[in-house]
């Protein structure tokens, strides 16, 4: 009874909005007291994440895409995609795509590829006769596009929750990261602007090449990053290290759009507050899940879903509803510690491979980003752009149908994410 | 005395800052001189596990600015639903039960840091520089007390805000 009582408390704490940390640090409380175990196991748990090899790959690959959106990286990425595909049909559109989608694998979709692109990329696609509903829903989807392309944060940290190789998540993330762009790239040809607007730029090598020579610095870096990973030249710590350092030089004293003392401390203020609020959930969360899967929680879950699932591929299509519902209610990060340890167990039972479900995982919660009622991007762009949500919700509707059809194509080809481990 | 309370949260804010700009380039130099340094078959033992400390710290103190500015992850539903109602006066209420309710959760918290760090003390083993672990996990309680520092603070001035929409509305 008591017990009952605790949850429903805890519950209510949750969806009043406490943070996140404080409700998974009273719910491990609150479990070890009353299995009695000393609660000195909760700050064990806590110190346990400094032994994490990989941890400070999350504060630095943060760090360094906070110092791109800050500088004026965005504007020359902008140009140089613009000078390179903007004579294709809906090529403008696309470029958005591509831009915003490496933008976001590098600040982690915590919605500062909205702010720092969203007011250049808007008005170039009104410009170009771009409906309004298409360019509003299009840059608040392009919000969280990119999570599943190296380095993105979610990926990180999935890979330190779930125990699985970082490395190989990485790689696995590149054919659906794919996928998505292809299909919404396909809806951004669909929208071009039709009639007297419609008229295909003419490739310009020279602009290209000026617009090239102004970003090559940074335009490299995508490309660095994967070779040296998968080149076996650094591993992931490494390679966040020196993307950090590599980014610091080139903003700070190469293009010197940062000042030493001025801006370089605000973004490691602004970078910084929201890793350390996730590492605080990551800290917090692992002595109550940890309990959670030592009560065998996971496997009574699972005795029960057995009773109305029978196979992988229905499994699969619960996990999807399922995960889009935590999508809308949960911010990313929090579903990652939350969810992660509980729901592989069981996905491991129905047969369902390890990375493949990090890929189902990452790509549903991307949609949630974009799902009403509580969808980050929508808050940020309703923000950003002084628009109603509602204006908001109706224009992501095709995109949000899109990426569910890019979620089905991804949950039931799982050799788009395996075939590199085959 | 809303003054005073200001100030101190000034005070614990620049303190914070400083001292995550100096983590944070810190870990940024000294990871990667350890990889250079690790090219040339000369390895620097201390630093891989200097740097987990240091972002272990960054976690707290990262905490404590998004505690200044009210951007921890939450889930938040009810009181994202009654802001969009406009019930300020409920929203006010809540927000201030949010304050109260991890206040608690940090002191008990706390109590379970010092513990752990008693026990980590009498077994510990030495991680760096000739540091024993037991020191190391001193961080916990200090970047928690740090924590409960800020909420207080901000709690505090929550009510500094009422007040004035109060002598607003008065005029």
């Amino acid at each position: 009874m008591s017990g009952s009582l605790a949850a429903a408390g805890i519950i209510l704490l949750a969806v009043l909005g406490t943070p996140l940390f404080i409700i998974m640090s009273l719910a491990a409380l609150v479990a070890f007291t009353f299995s009695g175990v000393e609660v000195s196991a909760v700050a064990q748990e806590f110190y346990r994440i400094s032994s994490a090899p990989t941890l400070m790959t999350i504060p630095l690959f943060t760090f360094a895409g906070y110092l791109m959106a800050e500088s004026k990286s965005p504007q020359r990425l902008l140009k140089l995609a613009e000078t390179g595909l903007g004579w294709l049909p809906g090529g403008i559109s696309i470029v958005a795509l591509v831009v915003c989608a490496f933008f976001t694998a590098f600040t982690g979709a915590s919605g500062v590829t909205i702010i720092a692109l969203g007011g250049l990329i808007y008005p170039i696609l009104m410009k170009d006769g771009y409906s309004e509903k298409y360019s509003l829903g299009m840059v608040t989807a392009s919000g969280s596009l990119g999570l599943l392309f190296p380095p993105s944060l979610p990926i990180i940290l999935y890979g330190l929750v779930a125990k699985v190789d970082i490395d190989k998540l990485f790689k696995a993330g590149l054919v659906p990261g794919l996928v998505i762009m292809i299909i919404l790239s396909a809806w951004a040809v669909y929208n071009s602007p039709k009639g007297e607007t419609n008229k295909f730029k003419k490739f310009s090598m020279g602009a290209f090449l000026q617009a090239l020579r102004e970003a090559w610095l940074e335009a490299l870096l995508p490309v660095a990053v994967l070779v040296g990973i998968y080149g076996g030249f650094v591993t992931v710590t490494e390679a966040a290290a020196f993307t950090a350092l590599y980014v610091f030089v080139i903003e700070v004293f190469i293009y010197k759009d940062l000042s030493l003392t001025k801006d370089v401390p605000k973004v490691i203020v602004d970078s910084m507050s929201l890793v350390g609020g996730i590492l605080l959930i990551l800290c917090c969360a692992l002595g109550f899940t940890n309990f959670l899967v030592d009560e065998d929680v996971p496997l009574k879950i699972f005795a029960l879903m057995k009773e109305f699932l029978h196979d992988k591929y229905s499994f699969l299509l619960f996990l999807n509803i399922f995960l889009l519902i935590v999508g809308c209610l949960m911010d990313i990060f929090s579903a990652i510690v939350v969810v992660v340890p509980l729901i592989i167990p069981i996905a491991n039972d129905f047969g369902v491979d390890p990375i493949h479900l990090a890929m189902i995982f990452l790509a549903n919660l991307e949609i949630g980003y974009l799902t009403p009622p509580v969808g980050i991007n929508l808050f940020i762009s309703s923000f950003r752009f002084n628009r109603p949500i509602t204006e908001l919700y109706r224009a992501s509707v095709p995109f949000l149908i899109l990426l569910i059809i890019a979620l089905a194509i991804i949950t039931y080809f799982p050799i788009l994410s395996l075939f590199w481990f085959q | 005395m809303f003054k005073v309370v200001k100030k101190i949260d000034k005070g614990v804010e620049l303190f914070t800052t400083w001292l995550l700009v100096a983590s944070v380039l810190s870990m940024l130099f000294l990871s990667s001189f350890s990889i250079v340094a690790r090219w040339f078959h000369y390895n620097v033992t201390w630093i891989d596990p200097f740097v987990r400390h240091v972002v272990f710290l960054s976690a707290f103190l990262g905490g404590v600015i998004a505690t200044g500015q009210g951007t921890h992850i939450g889930i938040d539903i009810i009181g994202k639903f009654v802001e969009s109602k406009g019930w300020h006066a409920v929203k006010n209420l809540i927000t201030k039960c949010i304050f109260i309710a991890s206040m608690a959760v940090l002191v008990w918290l706390f109590k379970a840091s010092v513990d752990f760090t008693r026990v980590e003390m009498e077994f510990s083993k030495i991680e760096f520089w000739g540091i024993p672990s037991g020191y190391l996990v001193m961080l916990i309680p200090i970047g928690l007390t740090l924590l409960f520092l800020r909420f207080f603070l901000v709690f505090l001035l929550s009510f500094e805000e009422k007040i004035e929409v109060n002598k607003e509305s008065a005029v």
